[in-house]
């Protein structure tokens, strides 16, 4: 009476009972994943996707920022574009005095007078323009820690030369402001040194009025170019804000690929696993209780 | 030939029948005991005179039978088998246990982890170069940098305690080691003198064979038989247990973590004074955890903290705050360490944003709104190198060292399973066989005494026929 294996109530009983552990551990497992709605818990359960997971996450985080950053930098441009329009509506309104100041030469002292009075006032206007303010910095005023960007007397400028700048992408970096001498021009024939030149000609020398006309044409132009800068600029970040919301779009979908559980299918499994942890119970209770004992008497 | 000699074979059957249901009681009895393993009598049979001698007459018949012994069924080699698995079981649940502290202890991949701190970090300069002018952007700047430093602080804490406790086990460990072999030692002495007389002591040898199990998923033990009955226990090649006489082990080396560097933790032999032998066993898992997994981790985390302490400091030295003067050390230069990693830096008109130097009127430097250098700052997560890579792969590593644990780990329990499976099989009490085994002493019983009836009426007839 010899068999390869022996077989003893006791192993049997141990091996129905490590198979009904291995099921319920499993059952255990798909219901945490459930439960958490996460199928990385940490990074063992996949080292691969812990990776995907983990630069997914930087990668969505950095590009939320770069919205951020466009967002502001769109305030900043959206600011010089409207500020860059009106001057040039004071800029032609100027163009239109002066004209009319040397136009009409044989015209009285005093009606150039008060052509002269409201070009001085335009001028205070640009100087105004010039000094608007984003969030409490001037726009034109490159990177000073000043409320200004031209002195609102003297029309000299006080700001820096350095430029404002936004990152809104890997490596991407546009510059969101210009400074006052790139928009107005260099210190000295700048804009308002023109305009202010032009009141005075209008009350003293009529005659050299047609030379100031250049010299504003040419300013008007250097505005215009800025002006159009700016919207080419405006409309790049803009299309770099669309593609960095884009971007966390599809990141959000491919972290979620990766990390969170397929529901449907994870409540398929669930269901499985409980009907074969049911079957095992079932046929442990079946398969222990039997024995020789319960045949003699 | 004795007249009687037929009662007395048949008295010999009886006595050596009822010893073998009383074995087959003991087994069952003890079908659910731990560690007990099956008995079975060993019934000889016994024959005439083996000398012939003058006047000694022998029908030839024998002379009955006796019970010789009670077997203890138990395989050594399957013992021992099952000790070295069960010794690699134990190491192996060690360190995954370890792996999986560690895989809680960074909360990776998630919303709370040293990762999601380096973002925040990050984007706390990009907000900074948006508004260099903002107290608030900076003081945020400073605060992001603090819960960095804070959650590496944290980390290493953590590991640290971790590092106590295992090292606490291990001397809890050693104690259960000594005391333990003290009883296998004990316990063969008493062995060893019920052979030597002759008396069974299988009861006896159950229970010191579970306690060398217990040696073997305590620091790896393996046994020999010795002599006698006894056992020898080793530890590599050296003997824990030599018959009644046995040694006992001390944990030496340093007792907390910062002390680590200055050499490793180990078991010694109280005689001699030289290093156990612990290859597994929970101890082998243990002392790798001690002198290799947790400071490991410790180091990997170090290296991330050096590349975020230099290259934050590098860059920001590189700019000028907004005093107009250079960036001074926003983390402390000294402190490249989880441990020591801190915030040096508490003005927030320090923060160096700006990356141009400006003058005022007279030569003397003064600030800018630049965010020049905030914006640079905060592009070091996509370096390369940058604290953040360095933190991944470490993560990653973490994640493939566990999971080669836990697979090796679980491959393990299957080994032990069929190690067990395979002693109980030699060893286990199999209900069914006890039942027929339990039939056939009956039988045989009631045979003997049957024959004892028979030779009692045969004897009867004989002493009729003189009346």
């Amino acid at each position: 009476m010899s068999s390869a294996f022996r077989v003893t109530q006791r192993s049997l009983g141990a091996r129905a009972l490590s198979g009904l552990q291995t099921q319920l551990g499993q059952l255990g497992r798909i219901q945490e994943q459930l439960s958490s709605g996460r199928l990385i818990a940490k990074p063992s359960d996949s080292p691969t996707g812990t990776v995907v997971a983990m630069q997914s996450r930087g990668e969505i985080r950095a590009n939320e920022q770069y919205g951020r950053n466009a967002s502001d930098g769109l305030g900043w441009l959206g600011m010089a574009d409207t500020t860059l329009m009106s001057s040039l509506t004071s800029i032609r309104r100027v163009r239109d005095l002066a004209l009319q100041g040397a136009s009409t030469g044989s015209s009285s002292q005093t009606s150039r007078e008060a052509l002269a009075q409201e070009v001085d006032s335009l001028r205070d206007g640009l100087l105004q323009l010039a000094n608007t303010q984003y969030l409490g910095r001037p726009i034109f005023g490159g990177t000073t820690t000043g409320a200004v960007a031209y002195d609102t007397t003297s029309g000299t400028y006080a700001g820096d030369t350095n430029h404002v700048a936004r990152t809104v992408g890997d490596n991407t970096s546009v510059e969101v402001a210009f400074t006052g001498p790139e928009v107005f021009g260099p210190a000295g024939s700048d804009l308002f040194a023109v305009v202010g030149q032009i009141a005075d000609h209008l009350r003293n020398d009529p005659a050299s009025l047609q030379g100031d006309l250049t010299a504003l044409d040419a300013s008007m132009q250097n505005v215009l170019g800025r002006l159009s800068e700016v919207g080419a600029r405006y409309s790049r970040v803009d299309a770099m804000k669309t593609a960095a919301d884009d971007r966390v779009l599809d990141l959000k979908t491919r972290l979620s690929e990766v990390e969170n559980v397929d529901l449907p299918k994870t409540i398929m499994d669930l269901q499985m696993q409980q009907v074969a942890y049911q079957a095992a119970l079932g046929a442990t209770s079946k398969v222990i209780t039997p024995s020789l004992v319960d045949f003699l008497r | 030939m004795s007249t009687f000699s037929g009662l007395s074979i048949a008295l010999s059957s009886l006595y050596a029948q009822r010893r073998g249901l009383d074995v087959t009681g003991q087994n069952v009895a003890n079908a659910n005991t731990d560690g007990y393993s099956r008995q079975r009598v060993l019934l000889e049979s016994v024959g005439g005179p083996q000398t012939p001698a003058m006047w000694s007459t022998w029908s030839g018949a024998g002379s009955g039978v006796r019970a010789a012994d009670v077997e203890r069924i138990r395989d050594m080699f399957l013992e021992q088998r099952a000790q070295a698995e069960h010794g690699e079981q134990s190491r192996l649940d060690t360190q995954q246990t370890t792996f999986s502290r560690l895989e809680q202890l960074f909360d990776e991949p998630g919303d709370l982890g040293l990762a999601q701190a380096f973002g925040d970090f990050w984007n706390s300069w990009h907000d900074l170069a948006n508004a260099p002018g903002d107290m608030a952007a900076r003081k945020q700047v400073l605060q992001r940098a603090s819960a960095v430093t804070d959650t590496l602080n944290g980390a290493y804490t953590q590991v640290a305690t971790e590092w106590s406790g295992a090292r606490d086990q291990l001397s809890a460990l050693a104690h259960e080691v000594n005391a333990t072999a003290a009883s296998v030692a004990q316990l063969n002495g008493t062995i060893a003198a019920a052979v030597q007389s002759g008396v069974p002591a299988n009861e006896l040898m159950d229970k010191r064979d579970q306690l060398v199990m217990r040696l073997s998923d305590l620091v790896g033990a393996t046994s020999r038989s010795g002599d006698s009955g006894t056992v020898d226990v080793y530890l590599g090649g050296t003997s824990l247990v030599r018959g009644n006489i046995y040694d006992t082990l001390n944990v030496t080396g340093p007792s907390d973590f910062q002390s680590l560097g200055s050499g490793s933790v180990s078991l010694e032999w109280a005689t001699g004074a030289f290093k156990a032998e612990t290859p597994s066993g929970q101890a082998g898992g243990l002392l790798t955890t001690l002198n290799d997994t947790l400071p490991r981790y410790v180091s990997r985390l170090d290296e991330v903290t050096n590349a975020l302490v230099t290259q934050v400091n590098t860059a920001h030295a590189a700019g000028y705050d907004l005093n107009g003067a250079a960036g001074q050390p926003l983390f402390d230069p000294a402190g490249t360490t989880a441990q020591n990693v801190r915030v040096v830096l508490f003005d927030a008109s320090l923060v160096a944003a700006s990356g141009t130097p400006s003058l005022d009127g007279s030569g003397n430097p003064v600030g800018n709104l630049d965010g020049s250098n905030a914006d640079l700052l905060g592009k070091i997560a996509t370096q390369t190198g940058s604290p953040d890579k360095v933190y991944r792969a470490m993560i990653v590593d973490l994640g493939v060292e566990s999971q080669g644990v836990t697979r090796r780990a679980e491959v393990q329990a299957s080994v032990v399973g069929q190690a067990d499976a395979d002693r109980e099989s030699q060893s286990g009490v199999n209900l069914d066989e006890e039942m027929v085994n339990m039939l056939a002493f009956q039988r045989a019983y009631e045979a003997a005494a049957r024959l004892m009836s028979t030779v009692d009426s045969t004897l009867e007839t004989l002493i009729n026929m003189a009346r």
